[in-house]
């Protein structure tokens, strides 16, 4: 589904001639940071969550939007987008589930930082939101990052009167390794306490000793989706799916869900990169 | 790599790109510009803008149609020198 935003909004973007802290007319973009890096856990050695602190009055955000994390290197402002997993509650802080790409441009750098660096967050931006058709079934499917903005929608719909929000939210969460599985503890709570809401991770690599000990589901994700969507008797008209992740399992995944009889215009896609095949359609979250 | 935008920009005065830049990389001085400016500095190459312009004026620069090429230098030239850039839009694409 292709959503452009468009209205009023977009004319606090544009810029006068000499604006500070931003590009004007002569001027790249300066970095003027606002935000500070306040903890970092790491879930493996490539795979982290950072929470971030925003200085003073903070941009209200809609679950499942994203922030550019922006820092100074090389003698310009280096900045690449991330979906925050924070539900849009008004507080300064924000959390991010980040991905280490070992040769990329930012991500080394950001796991260089210490705690107390000063970063720059831009304003909220996407279109990974929740559908407002809240009585149908909501089917989230992620590949590894790609969890971040589901847990902020999930926060958003769980913190909220129950009957405000969809009748099932069914997660299914993808990775290699059982490390990656990130907010598993809290997605884990979720499916106990609260009727209607089931957690089905599956892991890519179920060979890999790193993962030894795995019991839970293994394989492809787009064979544990199809695999979710039997088990929980899904009806195509009623349901909502909002993808999140690495673009082939995205396409993999649409595919799927258009041969179940799911409407484009029940299909929400976010990929996080972009890939030669499906040319620059996306947003390139890779480094 | 970098986008930039091309002709079918000059005079449209449409945002959409703005809106959907993660990065925020594209500017104009709605007082002086008859176009939007990508600064190759900062574009990340997701190609957002591209798929939000309603004017097809958005092009990966290696993917720029010929007589247009001109203009990837015209964005680049905005964000050191936007008066050289406006004076070069002129040149391409005279004001009614």
């Amino acid at each position: 589904m292709t959503r452009i935003a468009l209205g009023p909004a977009v004319v606090q973007h544009v810029r006068p001639a000499g604006a500070r802290g931003a590009a004007g007319a002569g001027t790249s973009a300066a970095f003027v940071p606002n935000a500070t890096l306040v903890r970092r856990l790491d879930l493996s050695p490539s795979v982290a969550r950072f929470v971030v602190r925003r200085d003073g009055s903070v941009a209200t955000h809609l679950a499942g939007q994203y922030f550019a994390l922006g820092i100074w290197a090389d003698g310009r402002l280096l900045q690449r987008p991330y979906s925050t997993a924070s539900p849009p509650t008004g507080a300064s802080q924000l959390e991010f589930l980040i991905r280490r790409v070992p040769h990329g441009a930012l991500t080394p750098r950001l796991w260089d930082l210490p705690l107390g660096a000063r970063l720059r967050v831009g304003p909220p931006k996407g279109l990974l939101t929740l559908d407002p058709r809240l009585d149908r079934a909501a089917l989230f499917v992620a590949t590894g990052t790609g969890l971040a903005p589901i847990i902020a929608m999930l926060a958003a719909l769980l913190d909220g009167p129950a009957d405000a929000r969809p009748p099932r939210l069914i997660v299914v969460h993808g990775v290699s390794y059982t490390a990656e599985l990130a907010y598993r503890g809290r997605l884990e709570r979720w499916a106990a306490s609260h009727p209607g809401v089931a957690y089905e991770p599956v892991i890519s690599r179920p060979a890999d000793p790193l993962n030894a000990g795995w019991s839970g589901a293994v394989g492809h994700l787009d064979v544990a989706l199809d695999a979710a969507w039997q088990r929980h008797r899904l009806d195509p008209r009623e349901t909502v799916a909002y993808l999140c992740g690495n673009p082939e399992v995205i396409a993999a995944a649409t595919r799927l869900l258009a041969a179940r009889g799911v409407s484009p215009d029940a299909i929400v896609a976010e990929r996080y990169w972009t890939t030669p095949i499906m040319g620059p359609s996306a947003l390139d979250r890779a480094s | 790599m970098s986008y930039v935008i091309a002709e079918p920009c000059i005079d449209q005065q449409d945002q959409s790109c703005v809106a959907v830049c993660p990065v925020d990389c594209i500017s104009a001085d709605p007082a002086s510009d008859r176009k939007f400016y990508i600064d190759p500095a900062g574009c990340i190459d997701c190609g957002s803008c591209e798929t939000a312009c309603p004017n097809q004026a958005i092009f990966r620069a290696d993917q720029l149609p010929q007589e247009w090429a001109g203009f990837a230098l015209v964005d680049a030239t905005w964000f050191r020198d936007p008066a050289r850039a406006r004076r070069a839009v002129d040149e391409l694409l005279p004001a009614a």
